[in-house]
């Protein structure tokens, strides 16, 4: 039986649960993963979430403490209307202030946007999860109760009750988009529903100090007080490269030199640190390249300087700032022409696009994408290159970030086509991707169940795609997704292992530098190695 | 107001997505940018006016990005906004025959090439347009009040603009059919407009109630149009010039980076006690001053 279509005002009356995804509304998946269809979310402990916010649609992603007295509760909505104002204020909001605008007043709420939501389509329908719907929560609060007139304005466009149970749900509700801005993609106005989901991360990040422990205390808090995110400190991500470069060795034959702190050098190359700890090879594949390229580059052991990933994109203006500025005087330290980003997509928009109006003077910095100085090296002719090495079916994924918030579209794909005789496209590809699930700080958030509702649900409409690129290979021919960014690389990683989809259907997956050197015609052994199916 | 309100608002951060259709060449259809040039900041930036006209042309005209992702609305959205955008053709064609009348120039059939032109333009534009106008609201109203996912989001405002816009189309439609078949008034109006109170010649007894009627809702509706969500027929062009095509880089010493440090010199009041704001302190000594701890 279909659900009652739950309305916007609907998010401020109390309930157990306010919205709940049914296994039998959700797009099938095909042969040979039809037995997880009937999955489920696994139901929360009441224990554990007795006292922290869980009554929007079973999965919690921060955990905010429940209030204890009517004082702290109307504390906490004072704060609410105080950042809600702030929004709207140039001095506090410049960086967002005309989109913001825009997109909170023109909407003509035609839900052309819908369908382009993968949350959306593959939580079947779900509709808390529209574009619009948080949009239009955070519309009629500030009709309301911020401008002039508010009662008036809510009998005529719209009426909402604020209480804790509003504002608690609306914090969940913006960490169940992705920012992937799909949605903006295709609103034939213009309106950007993302947008409006990253300015309510910010009111509860910035006003309230509310937000996902993972991308905050062990985000960027961690990232400015140790280095990285990941907690490795200077000597710490020294000793895992020392063991890269002799596993470089070791795996392709190839002996490879890390250089560290080269002041002059053109090139200064900003990793994931996530990618030392968990794709190690990734790290050492770009070493390769580089080297046997003849670039003239470096990593940094400074703080910061080896962990490009920036997570204040994805809910606090000023983290973001503080750890983009941190970047460039890194670089400018070393008197480098450039910074190189590697495979991370959020980090190529952070400092590229979004810190490109925070950054003056001499920490302006030129920054590029690997991407793009990869397809010159590629292109080039510098490195001998047999394609008959990736004789296997790959297909791209695009990040977000890279793709459409970038316009880095082609370099990859110049680079497949040459060393890749089995690339496919997905489809839909290019700026008009999907998604990998793990956007906007999904793909590290694993507190109680959300790594498992990730999976059913924001990545779902992403394994379809991979399932779809492979469609005409038998399943026992091995197949490689390439995603060119750590965070995606960690949603597909854990959509391939839970859909079970290595034993099921020989898929793999790693990044875009692993396939160049495992296509170089100089290395001793391969990079890319597939397990035996089974 | 709105538009003066939008110039004034401060530079923000780059938030473009793409495609960006003033990029060249092939880039404008696959969504590729200048980012995916070498070096590409050594380079000069280039633009294709062309090929953003060739996008914005049909996208204006023929609301072509919700024909492609929202089929089933174009079919009644579009004839609601040609109509549109025919009675403001035909506005233009009343005032430029005014402006003729008020020149001694007749307005009517059989009275030359031009001022012949004139007369069946502004009947054609205003029917084929009253017609659409009135067809589309109607459509546009049963839609949001049948289609679920419109009507949940739908608000009194939103019916009240709709059964605005459609007695207006109505009654002018019926205005046109029944007493005005050759827009005489409605030229006569605006005749009157440009003379101060003058009539044309033999034309007061073209002024009937519902003529005076849609006029009068007209101009209330011109009126209100620019105070609603309805003005995002303008307001895009900010949308997509300011926001998702606002790709300018950064370099140094440009009006960009003038703003940039202006708005970094700002003093925010943000009170999460990580972001350590006091009033005082301005965003770049904020964005400068590394970890505050204490949530």
């Amino acid at each position: 039986m279909k659900a009652t279509l739950i309305r916007p005002q609907d998010i401020a009356k109390p309930s157990k649960r306010l919205a709940r995804i049914r296994p039998e509304e959700v797009p099938p998946l095909p042969p040979p993963y039809e037995d997880f269809n009937s999955r489920t979310l696994t139901e929360l402990k009441e224990e554990k979430i007795a006292n922290v916010e869980a009554s929007l649609d079973g999965t919690v992603a921060i955990g905010i403490p429940k209030p204890k007295t009517r004082e702290e509760e109307e504390k906490y909505l004072r704060a609410f209307l105080a950042g809600l104002r702030k929004l709207f204020e140039k001095e506090n909001n410049w960086t967002f202030l005309q989109p913001l605008l825009l997109s909170m007043e023109y909407c003509a709420k035609c839900q052309t946007c819908s369908e382009a939501c993968p949350v959306f389509e593959m939580s079947g329908r779900q509709e808390i999860y529209r574009p619009n719907f948080r949009s239009e929560v955070l519309r009629r609060i500030y009709r309301k109760y911020i401008k002039p007139f508010g009662g008036i304005s809510a009998r005529l466009a719209g009426d909402i009750d604020l209480n804790w149970t509003t504002i608690a749900r609306l914090a969940e509700l913006a960490y169940r988009c992705t920012l992937c801005r799909r949605c903006a993609s295709v609103c034939p106005i213009g309106v950007d529903n993302a947008l409006i989901t990253h300015e309510i991360r910010k009111l509860f990040s910035q006003e309230m100090g509310i937000a996902p422990r993972e991308i905050h205390d062990k985000g960027t808090l961690q990232h400015l007080r140790v280095g990285s995110t990941t907690g490795m400190n200077p000597m710490a991500v020294k000793d895992s490269m020392d063991f890269i470069q002799e596993e470089m060795e070791e795996i392709t034959g190839y002996k490879v030199e890390i250089p560290w702190d080269q002041e002059g050098a053109e090139v200064l190359l900003l990793h994931n640190a996530g990618e030392v700890l968990a794709w190690p090879e990734n790290v050492g594949a770009f070493a390769i390249i580089f080297q046997a390229a003849g670039i003239s580059w470096t990593l940094s052991s400074e703080e910061l300087g080896y962990d490009v990933v920036n997570y204040g994109l994805w809910y606090d203006d000023v983290q973001m700032a503080r750890v983009a500025v941190k970047h460039a005087e890194i670089a400018k330290k070393l008197k480098v022409k450039k910074i190189i980003i590697g495979e991370c997509g959020h980090a190529h928009k952070a400092l590229t696009v979004i810190a490109d109006r925070v950054l003056t003077g001499d920490l302006n910095i030129p920054r590029e994408s690997a991407l793009v100085l990869l397809d010159e090296i590629v292109g080039s002719g510098r490195l001998r290159f047999d394609p008959s090495q990736n004789d296997f079916p790959v297909t791209l994924h695009d990040p977000c970030n890279v793709v459409r918030a970038m316009g880095i579209v082609e370099p990859q794909r110049r680079i497949l086509r040459k060393i890749a005789p089995k690339f496919r496209e997905m489809t839909p590809h290019g700026v008009d991707n999907y998604c990998c699930g793990g956007g906007a700080g999904f793909a590290i958030m694993s507190g109680y169940n959300f790594a498992e509702w990730r999976t059913l649900v924001s990545s779902r409409k992403k394994f379809l795609q991979i399932l779809g690129a492979f469609k005409d290979e038998p399943l026992n021919v091995p197949k490689y997704v390439c995603a060119p960014c750590s965070n995606c690389k960690g949603s597909i990683r854990d959509i391939l292992e839970y859909y079970q989809a290595r034993e099921r259907g020989h898929i793999y997956y790693g990044g875009l530098v692993e396939l160049i050197v495992n296509a170089m015609a100089d290395m001793k052994r391969p990079m890319v190695k597939f397990e035996e199916n089974g | 107001m709105r538009i003066y309100k939008q110039i004034k608002l401060p530079l923000h951060v780059r938030w473009e997505l793409y495609p960006v259709k003033h990029e060249p060449g092939k880039k404008a259809e696959y969504g590729g940018s200048y980012m995916e040039e070498l070096n590409w900041w050594e380079k000069e930036k280039k633009s294709s006016l062309c090929n953003e006209i060739r996008y914005l042309v049909p996208e204006i005209l023929f609301l072509w990005g919700l024909k492609k992702e929202n089929p089933r609305l174009w079919y009644i959205s579009f004839p609601f906004h040609l109509g549109f955008y025919l009675m403001i053709g035909t506005l233009g064609f009343l005032a430029l025959g005014a402006l003729f009348m008020v020149l001694g120039f007749p307005i009517a059939a059989g009275q030359g090439v031009l001022n012949s032109s004139i007369y069946y333009l502004t009947i054609l534009f205003g029917f084929i347009g009253l017609t659409l106008g009135t067809a589309g609201t109607a459509a546009l109203f049963r839609r949001r009040l049948k289609d679920p996912a419109l009507r949940n989001y739908s608000a009194l405002s939103d019916y009240l603009n709709l059964v605005f816009i459609f007695v207006f189309f109505l009654i002018s439609l019926l205005t046109g059919l029944f007493h005005d078949q050759g827009f005489d008034g409605a030229r006569s109006y605006i005749y009157s407009l440009l003379t101060f109170g003058g009539t044309p010649a033999g034309m007061a007894g073209a002024r009937t109630f519902l003529g005076a009627l849609s006029i009068v809702l007209g101009s209330l509706l011109i009126a209100y149009i620019p105070l609603t969500h309805m003005s995002h027929m303008f307001m895009k062009y900010f949308m997509y010039h300011a926001v998702r095509w606002e790709d300018t880089p950064n370099i140094k010493g440009s009006r960009i980076e003038v703003a940039v440090l202006e708005n970094l010199g700002l003093k925010p009041t943000w009170a999460a006690p990580h972001i350590g704001a006091d009033g005082k302190k301005t965003w770049g000594e904020i964005a400068n001053s590394g970890t505050q701890e204490g949530r």
